[in-house]
């Protein structure tokens, strides 16, 4: 295992590298020639009819729900990580310990389960 | 020098996976398709929606390619054959693969086109279903091995494989590779029969050949981590480790494809209610039968 | 030459292309998604007016290079004329598809391609006054009411309004630029829409109270006064109040509901709207939150439903809030002229509908007997059963296809087309394995995990007047037109009823009824291929000698793979003065509005889907 700066300096040389991969491709789809704008061609295809409204809306996402338990979980993620590379090491102390952070997460879930969180709206 | 060497198999990977999709899908088998495929898209026009969020809509594919590229870098194909041997590869693969919700976000929001923002909020959906079904498992994994290097990830499974020693989070895992892959059953983002191609249908020409390259990578990407997590990596006796680990991330590819055939186009109640009233007590659960059994075995 | 995948989008649709025999797929080409991943445009069969245009706008859609592939068609205006003409066969769709490739592959780009602009995408800029909506002018310039700078916006060539449901008071609320409102300048365009009949009452759009007979400006807050509505006729399918343009703080750009009520009191201040003054009048959900509607339609080539069906469904969310349902199959009549000779009408009545040839046959051959007061022999009604059950089976099976691609069953697609051509083109012995083949989906489709969860529930509808056929069975009514006919009765046919009358159910239905109708053909006997139903010596004698120079009118009801159909034909000397059909389909398309309402847009799919329409079927008046 190198240097971490090391490895994240590969990192940022592969993602420069994936971009200029795109980027060639790119020029060599535009050397083939731009697109011929013709009337209708770039309304957003919908099965045959043209649609020219704009979609742009607050749309209704129903599972808003879900995403504020998602939240929470999240949070617990983040703790779960290093507790997971040191739990052999600490033994059972960790095991309740966490226990009782995922129980509480846990009742959590079912409370709203319960009052219907858990559902779409 | 063994920078290059992985590039090279997540590349080749990508190919075969490709042969192996549209096998699946037409039933004729040509080795050439990727490459006729790729170079009809790139002659072809390159249309731009009118009146685009611009940035979201150029940035979508490439955002999609690199997720899966950087998810592809934290995972080893032999002892020394890995892109970056992060300390915190692990978590880092789960943070890379998150970027593919970004790309698809913005896939469909792009374009101002409606089959596309649809897609692009039922992904949303999807991957609030499916994240914490990545997660739990791979934490239980760490568990295991003790760090987050997939390296010994892979080493903490010389003997007992992770899928006899952790069904529950592999079966989990799996699931949810092939839900941020957005495969059938989990296509709804870009389903023909419900939204007519949506997130990917505005893309056409060189971005349309750019998404689908990023996808198959991302096809790859969680096939490989599947491997790394729960097949043992590189282990196998007498073959080259390389070569186990390709065969291991060809067949598990393989089954990602083939097992959504079997079934219909999953409703995204259906999938939200499935992964948080069923999935996660279960990743959960994981965790727990993981830890004793970490307790009582030595 | 690189042989690759090719990608068609096909007019009028994959349930008319296996209807007519046509197998796309063993000749290495799929059904597109969407016209921008597709290289061929494949037309079969003569298309009506309406039909054309649609293939003319996913025309434009596609990328270069494209290629169009005429099959059976005569009339292709709009489209511009086809690179590859055949026959509407197998074997004409296979060498056109070779002539195809090569035209892909060697003139790709030819530089002096010309562009193609038809009439039904021609777009032109107007400018409009954002608060004078019926002031249009061609070029830019200042409203001669108010003294505004004058708003460009695209209005669509056409002058037929109904083919582009991009309703008209949506643009005059100005979203051409998405990020910015071009008459932010003055606090926020309530943009009225009216018909601009001459109204003559002047009211001031902050201030609904204030009412002044001459224009002017509005003595509380000095906007210039608007004409108040005389007509709340607005767009194509809504006729009601005029949608509003939101300024807010952060200006970010949204749909308007139509639904919305009056313009709303704003009380204080115009550069501040707080989001609940915002929503206050936009209709609600059910779980109470307002949000924005927009209009989507799911046209006449999508794939998961029946080509030539548009449905514009209004969703709020993925669930539609409201539906409206249309065929573009073109008017299309029963007897066109008065007077046509008794064959000619019954290749007319035939070609009405490219998915159920052979009932509509069946159906005119019949009311003509009854008319002329001939009748078959019993060896002729037994082929005439035959043929129609085989059809029966046909259609169903398409259906089933049609389900698969909704769903995401790939195997099910494949296996039900399969079956659906080899019935179309096969032989009596492949006609035997069938029967048992269809068993043996049956099991396998019961054994498909989460189908019954997918479809249970779904697009349910009780016993009504309105319901025909398979649809009707579902529901627990026992109405079958077959049940009538002696030579059913003596194959001991009875009909297949279920109680539950939603999808799940009528996918039963018709997967029983594709085994009885295939055992029911085997009975019979004599099985003939549809395509020579009527000159085939088993089916009946020529109809002019059958008929002679009748004089006299006669009814007959036929049960189609879709539900009863009903003609009544008046003859005077061998020749059709009259004729009134009466088509299940049409039925059922008035059903679909009610029925789609708050339903997730894949279920509202499927439940369309499972109602088995066929457009051209309903389109005949």
């Amino acid at each position: 295992m190198t240097a971490p700066l090391v490895l994240y300096l590969l990192l940022a040389a592969l993602v420069a590298g994936t971009l200029g991969l795109a980027a060639s491709i790119y020029a060599v789809a535009r050397a083939f020639g731009r697109a011929r704008a013709e009337p209708g061609k770039d309304v957003p295809a919908t099965a045959a009819t043209v649609s020219r409204d704009p979609v742009w809306s607050r749309y209704h996402a129903r599972y808003y729900g879900f995403a504020l338990l998602f939240l929470a979980f999240d949070m617990e993620m983040a703790f779960m990580y290093p507790w997971a590379v040191v739990f052999k090491h600490e033994g059972l102390v960790a095991l309740l310990d966490m226990g009782v952070f995922l129980a509480i997460l846990f009742l959590g879930l079912l409370y709203g389960w319960s009052q219907g969180a858990l559902q779409r709206q | 020098m063994s920078v290059l060497a992985p590039i090279l198999a997540l590349l080749l990977l990508a190919w075969c996976v490709a042969v192996l999709d549209a096998w699946m899908t037409t039933g004729r088998f040509r080795p050439l398709a990727p490459l006729t495929a790729t170079l009809a898209l790139v002659a072809g026009e390159s249309l731009v929606p009118r009146k685009p969020d611009r940035l979201f809509f150029e940035t979508a594919p490439i955002l999609l390619l690199l997720a899966a590229v950087l998810a592809a870098a934290a995972l080893p194909i032999a002892p020394h054959l890995v892109i970056t041997d992060l300390a915190t590869s692990a978590l880092f693969v789960n943070a890379a693969l998150a970027y593919v919700l970004v790309a698809l976000l913005m896939a469909g929001w792009g374009p101002d086109g409606a089959y596309a923002m649809i897609g692009g909020w039922r992904f949303l959906g999807q991957t609030i279903a499916y994240s914490m079904l990545i997660v739990m498992p791979i934490t239980a994994v760490a568990m295991r091995a003790q760090s987050l290097l997939t390296t010994d990830i892979v080493r903490s499974q010389a003997g007992l494989w992770n899928v006899l020693y952790q069904p529950l989070g592999f079966a989990l895992f799996f699931v949810a590779a092939m839900a941020v892959s957005f495969l059938p059953p989990f296509d709804l983002p870009t389903a023909s029969g419900e939204l007519a191609g949506g997130v990917e249908a505005e893309y056409t020409g060189a971005r349309r050949a750019i998404f689908r390259l990023g996808r198959t990578i991302l096809i790859v990407s969680l096939a490989t981590a599947t491997t790394v997590f729960y097949l043992g990596g590189w282990l196998g006796p007498w073959l080259p480790p390389w070569l186990w680990s390709a065969l291991k991330t060809l067949a598990v590819a393989a089954a990602m494809l083939a097992a959504g055939h079997a079934v219909p186009r999953l409703r995204e109640a259906h999938l939200l209610a499935w992964a948080w009233k069923a999935g996660i007590p279960l990743a959960m659960l994981n965790i727990f039968l993981v830890g004793v059994l970490l307790l009582v075995i030595p | 030459m690189l042989a690759r995948d090719l990608h068609a989008v096909t007019v009028p649709g994959p349930d008319v292309f296996s209807a007519l025999g046509l197998d796309p797929g063993a000749v290495g080409v799929t059904y597109a998604a969407t016209p921008r991943h597709a290289q061929v445009l494949v037309l079969a069969g003569p298309l009506p007016p309406e039909l054309r245009e649609a293939a003319a706008v996913a025309y434009a859609q596609m990328p270069r290079p494209r290629v169009i592939l005429a099959l059976g068609t005569q009339e292709f205006s709009p489209l511009p004329d086809p690179d590859v003409t055949g026959p509407a066969s197998h074997d004409g769709l296979a060498q056109g598809l070779r002539r195809v490739r090569e035209l892909l592959s060697r003139h790709a780009f030819s530089p002096e391609a010309r562009a193609f602009e038809p009439a039904v995408l021609a777009t032109r800029t107007e400018y409009t006054c954002p608060m004078h909506p019926e002031v249009v002018q061609d070029e830019p310039g200042t409203c001669p009411k108010c003294g505004m700078e004058l708003v460009a916006r695209e209005a669509s060539g056409s002058s037929d309004e109904t083919h582009h449901h991009t309703i008209s008071h949506k643009d005059a609320s100005a979203h051409d630029d998405h990020a910015q409102h071009e008459h932010r300048d003055d606090h926020g365009g309530h943009a009225e829409n009216r018909t601009a009949e001459g109204a003559t009452s002047y009211t001031c759009p902050m201030h609904p109270e204030i009412v002044q007979d001459e224009p002017g400006r509005c003595p509380e807050c000095g906007m210039f006064l608007v004409p108040a509505d005389s007509d709340e006729g607005a767009g194509s399918d809504t006729g009601h109040a005029p949608s509003h343009a939101h300024h807010q703080a952060d200006s970010h750009p949204h749909d308007h509901d139509p639904d919305a009520g009056e313009v709303h009191e704003h009380g204080a201040g115009m550069d501040f709207m707080s989001m609940v003054e915002v929503t206050k009048d936009l209709p609600r959900g059910r779980d109470g939150l307002p949000m924005d509607r927009i209009d989507v339609p799911f046209g006449p080539l999508f794939p998961g439903l029946p080509g030539g069906l548009l449905l514009t469904l209004t969703l709020a969310g993925d669930v539609v809030a409201r539906a409206s349902a249309r065929t573009l199959t073109g008017p299309r009549s029963a007897l066109p002229e008065p007077g046509m000779p008794a064959a000619r009408f019954i290749e007319h009545l035939a070609s009405l509908d490219p998915l159920t040839p052979t009932a509509y046959r069946l159906l005119a051959r019949r009311a003509l007997e009854a008319a002329s007061g001939s009748t078959p022999s019993a060896h002729q009604q037994r082929a005439r059963l035959a043929a129609a059950e085989r059809e029966r089976a046909a259609s169903h099976l398409g259906g089933l296809a049609q389900l698969a691609r909704q769903v995401g069953l790939p195997w099910l697609e494949r296996r039900a087309t399969r079956f659906q051509l080899t019935l179309i083109h096969g032989d009596h012995d492949a006609l035997a394995l069938l029967a048992r083949q269809s068993v043996a989906l049956r099991t396998r489709l019961e054994r498909t995990p989460l189908l019954a969860a997918r479809l249970m529930h779904v697009g349910a509808l009780s016993p009504a007047d309105g319901l025909r056929g398979p649809v009707a069975r579902a529901a627990g009514m026992t109405t079958d037109a077959r049940t009538h006919d002696p030579a059913y009765a003596e194959l001991g046919f009875e009909p297949v009823l279920h109680q539950g009358g939603d999808a799940l159910t009528r996918l039963h239905v018709r997967l029983e009824e594709i085994t009885r109708s295939l055992r029911l053909a085997e009975a019979a006997g004599t099985l003939t291929m549809p395509a020579d139903f009527d000159t085939h010596a088993a089916i009946g004698d020529a109809i002019g000698d059958a008929i002679g120079d009748a004089i006299g009118d006669g009814q007959a009801v036929v049960e189609t793979p879709r539900g009863e159909a009903c003609l009544q034909v008046y003859l005077d000397g061998g020749l059709v003065t009259r004729a009134r059909l009466d088509t299940p389909s049409a039925g059922h398309l008035t059903l679909l509005p009610e029925l789609l309402t708050d339903l997730e847009l894949g279920d509202a799919l499927v439940a369309a889907g499972s109602l088995d329409i066929s457009p051209w079927e309903a389109s005949v008046s």
